[in-house]
């Protein structure tokens, strides 16, 4: 079973490393990271401040547009594509297929990720701010949010078109960064319904924020660990639940 | 069609272009209307729109306002100036520059001090460790509204952070020196003295001890002087003389140890060495 989820997973990172999209994406990633120098130049004061912001800020977002593009394609161009018929086939279960997608795309980030956040460590170091640590925490709370939104996109690729996904997976990408307003719904709100329907939605959509650490990193100020501790366990049982809708989804499907 | 005639095209209309764009802006005066309206979204409609980039908002928001504040031909530019960097610092609360650079701004380009030590109390309470959003405003209490009480009140609370320098309890005792209560300016600046690490602060320390004292002494013995000349019709010959004559229990020195120097035709009484500090 390890073998065939394997072998998928590797297929899926060749494949997606195949992708112009994919290099143009972190060529962009970098370039912008780079350009963030430009933007230092512009303030007073703490350069390397503005430099840090505008260069997590790019790789932040071109891995976030690697994972939602390469995320939707995956599964809907292997049903378009009639290749799901030529796996699906051999003695290969829709449950390890979906998981191996999912594995093969972590690796994509992975190295889309390593290669951003690698040359982007050393542009600050070069720059005058020295080997900073907390970046590379950064990048690992990035990689989590990474594989929640692959997460999402491969669910939606699993049962609707490209666009839609897409259109869905930025929604969700988008509300998961402005879930601590869902929050002060309970305070706005006076209709009962309409309190518990939002808490729902609070508890049930993905709060991406979470990950977000950019502040405590640029400005040096204290992370708790317990932060990094709940982070990594929401990012894991988030991610479980959408791999099984997913597969629940998949197995359903009818591939004609 | 060949791929020359493409090229031509090409050029041809990126030509066409500039030159329309050129005619146009002959039509145009861009800077008829030197007024300008700046609406900015709160800092929290601001957060939530940057869905998780905040800080980039922050900072280009910032980089903005530097160059709009440079802007010198736009007349009402600051109009909206307290709402620019209550916005930004809204963001961004840990973002220190702005507090700054914004202060700097309100007091110098649009000389509003209150605006300024509101921005740097936001500051100071957003970044309780720190001590230059007190320093700043505790300068420009005494630089710009001479209200030395308030300045007293800044440098207090900069001197109790913990990474504040040794120059702001000076500045402290000199803000109580301003607003003349000098015993209090004297017993500050002696436990400054006698606490100095530094030949710097001591010999700083020194030089406002001897300075307080002195006016003292000096303010009193010249009194003295003139109760003896009002009795005896005459200068004192010697300092002394007001001892012998129960004008004054001790005569004072200053505070090298130094006897202060009498001139007995004129009844003038000085010290031997003389600071002047400035008062605005």
């Amino acid at each position: 079973m390890k073998m065939k989820i394997k072998a998928i997973a590797v297929n899926t990172f060749k494949e997606s490393a195949r992708n112009k999209m994919f290099y143009l994406l972190v060529f962009f990633g970098i370039l912008f990271a780079l350009s963030s120098k430009l933007i230092s130049f512009l303030t007073l004061g703490d350069a390397i401040k503005v430099l840090k912001d505008t260069g997590l800020a790019a790789i932040n977002f071109f891995c976030v547009l690697i994972a939602i593009f390469t995320g939707i394609n995956l599964v809907y161009k292997e049903i378009e594509k009639k290749t799901v018929f030529n796996i699906l086939s051999k003695p290969v279960s829709r449950d390890q297929f979906i998981i191996g997608k999912f594995l093969g795309l972590a690796l994509t980030m992975l190295t889309a990720l390593a290669a951003m956040a690698g040359i982007f460590f050393l542009f600050v170091a070069l720059s005058g701010g020295g080997f900073d640590l907390k970046i590379i925490l950064y990048f690992f709370m990035l990689f989590l949010e990474l594989l929640v939104i692959v997460a999402i996109s491969l669910l939606f690729s699993s049962f609707t078109t490209p666009i839609l996904s897409f259109i869905f997976t930025v929604s969700l990408y988008l509300i998961g960064h402005i879930m601590w307003t869902f929050n002060e719904f309970k305070l706005i709100l006076r209709v009962p319904f309409w309190k518990y329907f939002t808490q729902a939605l609070y508890y049930l959509l993905p709060n991406l924020d979470k990950f977000n650490i950019k502040n405590e990193v640029v400005m040096n100020t204290a992370l708790n660990p317990w932060t990094i501790f709940f982070s990594v366990l929401y990012a894991l049982a988030y991610i479980l639940a959408l791999l099984a809708v997913t597969i629940l989804i998949f197995r359903k499907r009818d591939f004609q | 069609m060949p791929g020359r005639l493409l090229v031509a095209v090409f050029l041809a209309g990126l030509l066409l272009a500039a030159g329309v764009q050129n005619r146009y802006d002959t039509t145009v005066d861009y800077f008829a209307n030197r007024d300008t309206f700046v609406s900015l979204p709160s800092g929290k409609t601001m957060k939530t729109l940057s869905f998780g980039y905040s800080n980039l908002a922050a900072d280009l928001l910032f980089i903005w306002s530097i160059q709009f504040y440079s802007t010198t031909y736009l007349t009402n530019r600051f109009d909206f100036l307290e709402r620019v960097y209550d916005t930004i610092t809204d963001i961004t609360p840990q973002y220190k520059e702005p507090y700054i650079i914004g202060s700097l701004i309100m007091v110098y380009e649009a000389r509003d001090i209150p605006m300024a030590l509101r921005l740097l109390d936001k500051g100071s309470r957003h970044n309780p460790e720190e001590w230059f959003f007190d320093h700043d405003a505790g300068y420009y209490c005494y630089k710009f509204l001479k209200d030395f009480a308030k300045a007293e009140f800044y440098y207090n609370r900069a001197a109790a952070k913990p990474e504040a320098p040794a120059f702001i309890k000076r500045l402290n005792a000199h803000m109580v020196y301003l607003r003349d209560d000098h015993k209090v300016a004297y017993q500050m600046w002696l436990e400054i003295y006698n606490n100095a690490r530094d030949t710097l602060e001591k010999d700083v320390a020194f030089n406002h001890l001897y300075q307080i004292k002195a006016e003292n002494d000096l303010a009193l013995l010249k009194e003295r002087i003139g109760i003896f000349r009002r009795q005896f019709r005459r200068w004192p010959a010697t300092l002394s003389e007001l001892l012998s004559s129960r004008l004054l229990a001790a005569l004072p020195g200053d505070f090298a140890g130094n006897e202060y120097i009498y001139n007995p035709e004129q009844g003038t009484v000085s010290a031997a060495r003389v600071f002047k500090w400035k008062r605005p």
